[in-house]
């Protein structure tokens, strides 16, 4: 058993899959994977069959947290010291999983693939909408995230914990805000990403306007109101001491 | 709209919000479902506080008065949370469904496989 798992959310990803879970397999067969099937129409769940893919397929759609969280239930009950979510679609890059976990055994509790450490943020509507976000985040926390939304973050076993056992954690960038004032040591280390190759992004234009002010009223408004369960802030680090 | 008015509509206001955070806090709701509360008492209160906003929009739309014009809100939203909750009770119906339909279906198999 790897120290890592890969948590492969797909939902539709017959077009990326092999090729995703192919190239981590093939050449980073040290870390352990699961794919999360998230109820896919197509044929997302015979091909990680017909590979002998190591697959949770569920049976209805739950969405893209509940899909994550049950491969964070997975990791939980396997044991796993750390856990990063890894997208279906070819976005992430399985070289930068190593670094992220050196800078998690620093003593962090969510280490952020981020774009943007020490590259800089081009100009568009979505990094705009970036902006925005992490602007929230460094308001309400003071602690400046450069790359809220990126989806590739790895959690501790603490975390691991916490997310998938509680409600209201989805892997966003309200979650991440509300662990940070909770007293979480989030890092962020520079990756790099490709652009997804084939099938359709879930943030469209509409999608994404209305995630942002999702994720913009959460972190502004509701997050400041939530009570950690004790059971979490008892294990220290991550919780106040 | 008269005072009475106004201040009932922020005193309830404020507890549909106190009651929502509560349950965020306690963990009984997602913040999605909160969102939609949240934004309905917010609502009422800026239309409390600034009643000239309502009286425009009121005028706008040509009701008999503003009190009227909150009403009909009032009513347009929750008819509208009331079809978006019908449209997700079915299909969390169809997922409980299909979830039971597919344990049961696995059992029978195991059963068959360990018997055999």
């Amino acid at each position: 058993m790897s120290e890592v798992l890969v948590i492969i959310p797909a939902y539709n990803e017959e077009e990326n899959i092999e090729r995703v879970v192919g190239n981590l397999a093939s050449h980073y067969p040290e870390l352990d994977y699961v794919v999360v099937n998230d109820g896919s129409a197509d044929s997302t769940a015979a091909i990680c069959r017909k590979n002998g893919y190591n697959l949770l397929d569920l049976p209805v759609n739950l969405g893209l947290a509940g899909g994550f969280q049950a491969g964070l239930k997975y990791a939980w009950r396997n044991h796993y010291p750390y856990a990063v979510q890894f997208d279906g679609d070819g976005q992430h890059r399985p070289e930068y999983i190593g670094a992220m976990k050196k800078k998690m055994e620093e003593g962090y509790d969510i280490v952020i693939g981020s774009r943007f450490v020490t590259e800089k943020k081009p100009r568009s509507m979505r990094m705009f909408g970036s902006n925005l976000i992490a602007l929230a985040i460094r308001l309400t926390t003071g602690v400046k995230i450069k790359d809220p939304t990126s989806g590739m973050r790895m959690f501790s076993r603490k975390m691991i914990e916490e997310f998938a056992l509680g409600l209201n954690y989805g892997p966003e960038p309200d979650t991440i805000s509300y662990l940070i004032r909770q007293g979480a040591k989030v890092a962020e280390v520079q990756v790099a990403m490709d652009e997804r190759i084939a099938g359709e992004s879930y943030l469209k234009p509409v999608n994404a306007a209305k995630y942002m002010s999702k994720m913009l009223f959460s972190i502004l408004l509701i997050q400041n109101f939530r009570k950690r369960d004790r059971r979490y802030k008892k294990k220290g680090g991550g919780g106040e001491e | 709209m008269t005072t009475v008015l106004r201040i009932v509509l922020i005193l309830m206001s404020l507890l549909v919000l106190v009651v929502m955070l509560r349950k965020i806090r306690q963990s009984k709701a997602k913040i999605e479902d909160a969102m939609f509360w949240v934004f309905f008492a917010l609502l009422l209160v800026v239309f409390s506080v600034f009643p000239q906003a309502a009286d425009w929009l009121s005028g706008l739309v040509g009701t008999m008065s503003t009190a009227n014009f909150i009403f009909l809100l009032m009513i347009f939203l929750l008819l509208v949370k009331n079809f978006s909750m019908s449209m997700r009770i079915s299909q969390l119906e169809t997922k409980v469904k299909d979830l039971v339909q597919r344990i049961a279906i696995d059992d029978n198999e195991r059963e068959k496989e360990s018997g055999s």
